[in-house]
Formats: C-alpha cells, structure tokens, sequence
C-alpha cells in the first residue's frame, strides 16, 4: 500500500471512532471537531450508497466497452485473451491512479476497477491456457487457482481490501483441495494461515485495512480446519471430490472417524474458548457458527428426537441462553463480566436496527398470494410468517 | 487492540482534548477491555424465534393429523397470545415518537407471538376453511394486524413485515428476483405493485409531515419504491410492445424521485431512482439491434454509465444528506 494511503485510513480510523464517540454524546461537537483537526483526513468518503452506486456505474461503463469490442473482435479466434489482459491491465493501470488521488481513492470506482482488473487478467489467462496453448482441464484449473490466489492476495495487499485477501484464501484452499492429501493440508495450511495471521491482528505497524486482511485469513483458517476435521466432511469425502477426477480417497479407519468426531465436537468450543479470552468478537462469532455446524452433524448422525422437537427445543435453548448472557451482563456491577458487555458502546444502533429488517423480512414473509380467482383447495394452505412456507 | 485509536486516544489526552475519565473509557475499548456482546446476543435471540417457529412448523405439518386441529389451533393461539400478553405487559405508553424498547427481548418476543399468530390464522383457514375462495384474504387480516402493533408498539422489523404481507396480498413478493412481476398475469400484478408503492411512498410522506412515527419513513419509502421503480421497470424490459409507455413512465418516476430525494438528501432512495431510470434506459440503446449483433449499443450503455456517473458526482457534491 501506499505509504499516503495507510496515512489516511489510519486517520480515518481515528475519525470514525470519534463518530461513533458523539454519536453516543460520550464527546460533544466540539471535541469532535477537535478531533478531526488533529487527524485530518483529505479522502472524499461518500456514504456506502453512494459507493455502491459509483462501483456499478464503473463496472457498467468497464463491461460495456468490453462487450462492444468483444462483439466487434468476435470473428477472430483467440481475439478474447489479449483483449482481457489489454482490459484488466488498463483496469489496473486505472486502479493506480484512483488510488493515488484523495478525491477518489474512496469513491467505489477504484474498488470496481481493481475487481475487475484482476478478473479480467485471471479469466484471461484461464482461456489463454485452455483455448491458445491447448492445455488439459484440470492442469488449466490448478494453474488459474493458483495465479488466483497470488493475483488475489497481491491486490489485497497492494489496496488493502480484505475482500481480495478472502478470495486469495478461497482460491488457495481449493487448490490445495486438488492436491494428494488434500485434507491434510487443509488442516496443516488452515493451522498455520490462523496462527500467523493471529499474531498480525494488532500490528501497529500495520495498516488498519491489512489488519482487517489478517482477521480475515484467521478465520479461512479457522474455517479450513473445520472443514478438514468435520466427521460428515470426511464420511462423505467432501475435500476429496475438490480433487482432479480418479484422485484417491482417504481410507477410513474407525480410529480416524472417532478423531475425526471428537474433534467436531472440541474444535468450535476450543474456538469459542479462544474468543472469550481474547474477547474478540469475531473470534467467537465463528466459534458459534461452527458450533452450531456440529450440533447440526450431530443430529445428521444422532436421531435423538424427531426434527420438529430439535428445532424447537434448539430456538427456546438459543432464546433462553441469550436472554441469560443478557440478563446476567446487566446485573452485574458496571454491567460487565470479564470486559463483556450487553451494551452497544459506540455502535451506529439505529443502522444497526434498520440492517436487522432484511432478514426478518427475507425470512418470515409471506408467499405472494396467487390469482384471486383461483378456487381453493383444501391442504394448499401453508404455514409460517403470514401463512406461508410449510404445507400442510 | 486498535493501535491507531490507542495511539490517537493517548495524543488527543495529552493536548486536553480528551478528559480523563473520556479516555480511559475509550482507551478500554480501543484495547479490547471492554467488548460488546450486543449483536452476538441479538443474533442468538433472532436465531431462536426463526428455530421456534421452524419446529411448531413441522410439528404442525407433521402430526396435525394426531395431534387434532383444535388441539393444535388452540396451543399456537394460547403460545401467540402469551408472547403478546407479555408484550403488553413490558411496552412503554403509546406515543407518535421513536421509543427504545423496554429490553433486549422485546422486539422478538413481539415478532414470535406475530408470526404464531399469522400461522394459526393460516392453519385455521387451511383446516375449518373460514373464508373458503376468499382465502387471500387471511393475509390482509395478517398485514393489518402486523401494522397495528407496528405502531402500537414501534417496531420498524414488524412494519417490514407488515409492508411485505400486505404485498404477498397483492400477489407481489418484494423480492423482485423471485419474479412475481415477471409471471403471466404479470400486468396486473404490476399495477398492484405501483398503487402498492404509491401507498406507502405517500405514507412515507405523511409520517414525516404529520410527525406520526417520522422515523417510519425509510421502511416505508423504502419498500414503497422498490415495487414502484421495479413494477415500471419490469413493465420496460417485460413488454413487447408497449415498453416505450412504460419506459416514459419509468423516466417520470425516475426523475421524480431524484429530485425530491435530493432536495431532502435521501441518498438511498435517489439511487434506487439513478439505477431503475439506467436499467430501462438500457432497453431504449438495445432495442434497435435486437435483431443483429453490434458493437454500437454496448459502446451508448458505456456512454450512459459515463453521464450517469457524471450525475452521481455532482448530486453528492450538492446533496446535503441526512
């Protein structure tokens, strides 16, 4: 990154904490004021509408020149590879120069051109490989998983989105997926990229978007564990089919199902139990979701109760326990226990609440109704938000 | 830890911008001695309501046929009627103004005894077959009763709700990609989206002007928007021939909202207005070469995106947002 570049966010980071700081009238305007004096920040920041809005029209304005020459280059063959490196390297070239100006660095366009700097140059390369020099497959697919993750990762250091740095992961674990022993570096490779990037989380010397890269990669690396360890990963050789067609298959013993049990029953308490140490957020977050991941395997293998009471007995055990954790944070002197607290402290809570609609609505509305004209029939009805979702 | 923060804490102390007692709190949180659970524990409380109702859902479906269909209209109705009884209970007075809620729980507890009380109004229809042809109905009743405790007791997630019912009413999911307005009554079904979306963008209007609940005012407009752009929009790229119509409206529409979306700095909804008047626009530059491949309209869709984007610049300089 730009040493420039790292100056801003670092003073964006300041600024944004003062936000949220007056937001809750923990300072008044003044000290805010104060505040953005001492860390001034040249970068025009639109609000997240505005960016999404600006990366569209880019990306329209990008694919829309390469559909037209596309369309004009049809007839010749292996027109397209150039014409995708000759886009992504402009794209990139442009990425450069928005980046470097404070009055776009922040706009969403330099986020849509290196986006699609790189997709272009990646799906380039993957056409060269499969239609110019004639290669395999499956040789192409490793060596574009392979340009992806470095490709990928290079662009998330070079403008800090922690985005790329998700995707070089992804990339990377596929590729390894393919590999003899596929699982084993999933275990081995996750391990490692979680515990290195564990150290670099507070890194003051580095920028607050390559932290942000850092939280990223520990929990790809989490994750990659996980899914290297799940007893249904292994029972039905989830990681194995990633690999090329033929690739052989682990072998399962009855030691290694019985690991591989205990370790999806310990692993996400082991996560979660590094979360509450730690008290980092996102720590535990991921502990919860494998967590319930396992409770899920479990029943998947363990037919404890029909469906209908797991569900219920799991949504009033969720209630319950959030209402306890809330309950007992509450009471507690200064509404505290060993620094956690059910208060918001300096969130944006009415963006919050209004973030909080879209899945209620997503998840609980009802079907549309059908032509009112239509006769009905008995055991059509359906059950759930507005009566619609289960059949009777 | 966030060094920057800690660093910019420990600066801002020394110069006296910040008082003691500030920086300690947020030196605090800045090192991570002082974390919020707040969204983890309303993540947990979401998840549990969205279990609940998934399990009474398959007991129902499942065993209606053991359990009697009194026995089972009786127990959502008496577990519906215990959350809202609670609910109540805890709720703070009626006022036109925003009120927090009481507790962490209360919006949940509400959302629960809701939707029990919109599926045993479902499950009750489908079984003693109360309204018979008229059957649609139940959701009109449903997103009725969803507003009124909206505004009984203030919840924006319950007016969403509400909203979208009474949409699925209509026949229209908001959801515009699962494609209800793309369905082959899909001319109706459009004109029930745009008078849908003309309610609620007029009670949007008048939540604000009246002072009734002003912070309604995004949910409303909100979804009110989003069937009236996407309905025109649909009725543009859906018609065979009648899409210049459309299309003039869409422009109408379009404008409309940008302009007085910036003059009361709404950026939302003057980019829903910039994306909807693109996406019909893009008809317009493609139609004449429906027929033949060229170059042209993708090079005009280029050019559009360079003036649209000329547009977005110069609105956000002007546009005081709110």
């Amino acid at each position: 990154m730009r040493r420039q570049s790292v100056a801003w966010e670092r003073a964006a980071e300041v600024r944004e904490a003062a936000q949220g700081w007056r937001r809750v009238g923990a300072v008044d305007e003044p000290t805010e004021h104060a505040i953005r004096e001492a860390f001034p920040d040249p970068c025009v920041t639109p609000s997240v509408v505005w960016r999404v809005l600006t990366a569209c029209m880019v990306a329209a304005i990008v694919l829309c020149t390469f559909g037209a020459f596309a369309v004009a280059l049809q007839p010749r063959p292996n027109a397209f590879p150039p014409l995708m490196f000759l886009f992504g390297g402009a794209a990139i070239v442009a990425t450069e120069v928005l980046e470097a100006s404070p009055r776009s660095a922040r706009r969403g366009a330099a986020g849509a051109t290196s986006f699609l700097g790189v997709g272009f140059l990646l799906l380039g390369f993957g056409i060269f490989l499969v239609e110019t020099l004639g290669m395999g497959f499956d040789d192409a697919l490793d060596a574009v998983l392979l340009a992806s993750a470095l490709a990928w990762g290079l662009s998330g250091w070079r403008w800090g989105s922690p985005v790329f740095t998700a995707l070089s992961a992804v990339s990377l674990f596929l590729l390894f997926g393919r590999w003899p022993y596929g699982r084993a570096l999933w275990l081995l490779a996750g391990a490692a990229l979680a515990g290195l990037a564990a150290r670099r989380l507070d890194e003051a010397s580095w920028a607050p978007s390559h932290r942000r890269s850092a939280a990223v990669l520990v929990v790809a690396g989490i994750l990659a564990v996980y899914a290297a360890v799940n007893v249904y990963s292994l029972d039905r050789h989830l990681l194995e089919d990633l690999g090329r067609y033929g690739a052989a298959r682990i072998v399962r013993s009855p030691s290694l199902v019985v690991l591989s049990a205990m370790a999806t029953a310990v692993l996400p308490l082991a996560i979660l139990g590094w979360g509450a140490r730690s008290r980092r957020t996102f720590v535990l977050d991921t502990g919860i979701v494998l967590l319930v991941l396992s409770l899920v395997t479990l029943r998947h293998y363990v037919h404890l109760a029909p469906l209908w009471v797991v569900l219920t007995l799991a949504g009033a055990a969720l209630v319950v326990l959030a209402l306890s954790v809330e309950r007992a944070l509450h009471r507690a002197p200064g509404r505290e226990i060993a620094g956690f607290t059910p208060d918001p402290l300096f969130a944006d809570e009415r963006r919050a609440q209004a973030l909080r609609i879209v899945p209620v609505v997503a998840a609980f509305t009802a079907a549309p109704a059908v032509a009112e004209d239509k006769d009905f029939a008995a055991g059509g009805g359906k059950f759930g938000g507005g009566g619609a979702s289960e059949k009777f | 830890m966030n060094p920057d923060v800690v660093g910019a804490i420990a600066r801002l102390r020394a110069g006296n911008v910040l008082s003691s007692g500030q920086a300690a709190l947020f030196d605090r949180v800045a090192h991570r001695s002082l974390v919020s659970l707040s969204l983890e524990i309303r993540a947990l409380l979401y998840a549990g309501v969205l279990l609940l109702t998934s399990g009474v859902g398959l007991l129902v479906s499942e065993h209606h046929r053991e359990i009697g269909p009194l026995a089972i209209a009786g127990g959502i109705a008496l577990a519906g009627a215990a959350c809202l009884v609670w609910v109540i209970c805890k709720a703070p007075p009626f006022t036109w103004e925003e009120i927090p809620s009481p507790n962490v729980a209360f919006d949940y507890v509400l959302l629960l005894g809701l939707l029990l009380f919109a599926s045993d109004l479902a499950y009750v229809e489908v079984q003693f077959t109360v309204l018979g042809p008229r059957w649609t109905y139940h959701l009109l009743v449903v997103g009725a009763v969803y507003l009124l405790a909206a505004y009984l007791w203030d919840s924006r997630t319950v007016l969403g709700l509400a909203l979208t019912t009474l949409a699925a009413w209509r026949g229209i999911s908001i959801s515009l990609i699962s494609g209800s307005l793309w369905a082959a009554d899909a001319a109706r079904l459009r004109a029930n989206a745009i008078v849908l979306g003309l309610l609620y963008v007029a009670a949007a209007a008048l939540s604000v002007s009246l002072r009734r609940k002003a912070h309604f005012e995004d949910v409303f407009a909100n979804a009110g928007l989003l069937l009236l752009l996407g309905a025109l929009v649909s009725g543009v790229l859906g018609e065979q021939y009648a899409w210049g119509v459309w299309l003039a409206a869409l422009l109408v529409a379009a404008g409309l909202v940008m302009g007085l979306s910036f003059h009361r700095g709404r950026s939302l909804y003057f980019a829903q207005g910039v994306a909807a008047a693109y996406i019909g626009l893009l008809r317009l530059l493609f139609e004449p070469f429906r027929h033949r491949e060229s170059a042209i309209p993708f090079l005009l869709a280029a050019l559009l995106a360079v003036g649209v984007l000329a547009l977005l610049f110069a609105a956000h300089r002007r546009m005081r947002e709110q």
